[in-house]
């Protein structure tokens, strides 16, 4: 089926199947963001009751304003603003402090786009290193601290850390990272893609500088959306405003903001994000439930012999990490689909998100499922290995 | 200016919509418990209903 007259498929994945897509779970929209995209879909919708100070974060109709407030509230920081994505977050921080040849720590186990926000400011990245299961350690963090300064002479200037990773969704030790880095007065940048909107997380506790959060990737959002907060600290620095002023006209920008380049996020991305926000606050704290249908599915594949699991075990975490070489792949080296029956089997049963092919190292995110969906998943999982020759333990 | 038949639009989609969720939190066998028939129930009278205002205005 088409939408309408243009060339562009109706996307049904998820009325149809059960998605395990690592990266897409935590930012299916709600039903009430589903119906505010009707109606605010237009391109710049969110600009009909602009007024001045000609601000995004004070537009008034919808609420963009108390959505600000309030998010900041919610993650416990000073003032809070929408990015196009966690990256132009990454982006906005690396460019207020971030100069060419100055030293910026990041965990071995961060997104490229980390990396790539300390590059365009040609900056020089040094990365903490994973311990062999996989985290990253405040002790790491202070060795790789004074590393640096043995090497430039100074701090880092900024250190970024995952409070979960996307490679195993590990948690990592993000306050006593903090601690560590604030001793040597470096700035932490706290990504929680995978966290802000998924589970509770507040920048107090944890002793962050900055809390980047993912719209489309945990806050039930349309892409490309995002949220940046700062400390009170650290506010007026990353949210400084212009003083540029035009040589020939004497033009001037109010209090435009400069990092973010004025308004960041219109129209479907920010009004998605406002509308599911009340649903998105609830269900960080329903986190143990979803942890539980989690458990129901990884002990199903633990239980296939041959399966591990790469992630730590017990899961604090919905996306798991798994190695089934000794398992799916073995049965994919003599099967007439190879590595494809696997996802094809999936896909009979009405699963999708798996990459089609793998069968040796792989990623689900079990986010989102109801209890039914979980127990069908798991099933599924175990009958497919079943009817395939493998030994459940 | 029909306001009536504008609101009809959005009730009728986002009516539609509640299903839509429906058939999200059901998939793949879609299902559905006691609770989620009544919500479907309702939505579709919704739904229906918004159709007659539509035509009413609009025809």
């Amino acid at each position: 089926m088409k939408c309408g007259a243009c060339n562009v498929d109706a996307r049904m994945r998820d009325e149809t199947a059960i998605n395990l897509d690592p990266i897409q779970v935590g930012g299916r929209l709600t039903p009430e963001a589903m119906k505010a995209m009707i109606s605010w879909g237009d391109g710049y919708s969110v600009c009909d009751a602009c007024k001045k100070p000609f601000r995004l974060d004070y537009i008034e109709q919808p609420p963009l304003n108390d959505f600000h407030v309030d998010v900041a509230e919610w993650l416990g920081m000073a003032q809070a603003r929408t990015v196009p994505g966690a990256r132009r977050g990454f982006q906005q921080v690396a460019g207020t402090y971030v100069e060419k040849g100055d030293p910026v720590l990041i965990g071995a186990l961060a997104h490229y786009t980390s990396y790539l926000s300390v590059e365009i400011q040609q900056g020089i990245v040094r990365e903490i290193p994973k311990t062999e299961d996989n985290h990253i350690t405040a002790e790491a963090a202070a060795e790789r601290i004074e590393d640096v300064i043995t090497e430039f002479g100074r701090p880092p200037k900024l250190l970024y850390i995952d409070h979960v990773d996307y490679q195993y969704g590990n948690m990592h030790d993000v306050k006593g990272i903090a601690k560590v880095a604030h001793q040597y007065d470096i700035p932490v940048l706290y990504n929680g893609v995978y966290t802000v909107g998924i589970m509770p997380v507040n920048g107090k506790d944890l002793g962050v500088d900055f809390i980047i959060g993912s719209g489309h990737k945990s806050m039930a959002a349309p892409a490309p959306s995002g949220i940046l907060a700062a400390t009170e600290e650290r506010a007026d620095e990353v949210f400084r405003t212009t003083q540029m002023e035009g040589d020939l006209t004497g033009r001037r920008f109010g209090i435009k903001e400069v990092g973010i380049l004025g308004c960041s996020l219109m129209g479907a991305p920010i009004v998605g994000m406002l509308a599911s926000f009340p649903t998105v606050k609830e269900r960080v704290n329903h986190f143990d439930e979803e942890l539980a249908n989690s458990r129901i599915v990884i002990d199903a594949l633990a239980s296939i012999e041959g399966t591990k699991i790469l992630s730590e075990y017990p899961r604090q975490h919905t996306l798991t990490r798994l190695d089934t070489t000794g398992s799916f792949d073995k049965v994919a080296q003599t099967h007439k689909k190879r590595g494809f029956f696997l996802s094809s089997a999936l896909s009979k049963n009405g699963i999708t998100g798996i990459i089609p092919g793998a069968t040796k190292v792989w990623k689900i995110n079990t986010y989102g499922m109801t209890r039914k969906q979980a127990e069908y998943v798991a099933d599924t999982y175990l009958e497919i290995a079943e009817t395939n020759g493998l030994t459940i333990l | 200016m029909s306001q009536r038949a504008a609101d009809a639009v959005f009730q009728g989609l986002f009516a539609l919509t509640d299903i839509r969720s429906i058939l999200r939190i059901t998939a793949p066998q879609h299902e559905l418990d006691d609770d989620q028939k009544k919500k479907a129930e309702k939505a579709l009278a919704s739904v229906e209903k918004q159709i007659a205002i539509l035509r009413e205005e609009l025809l």
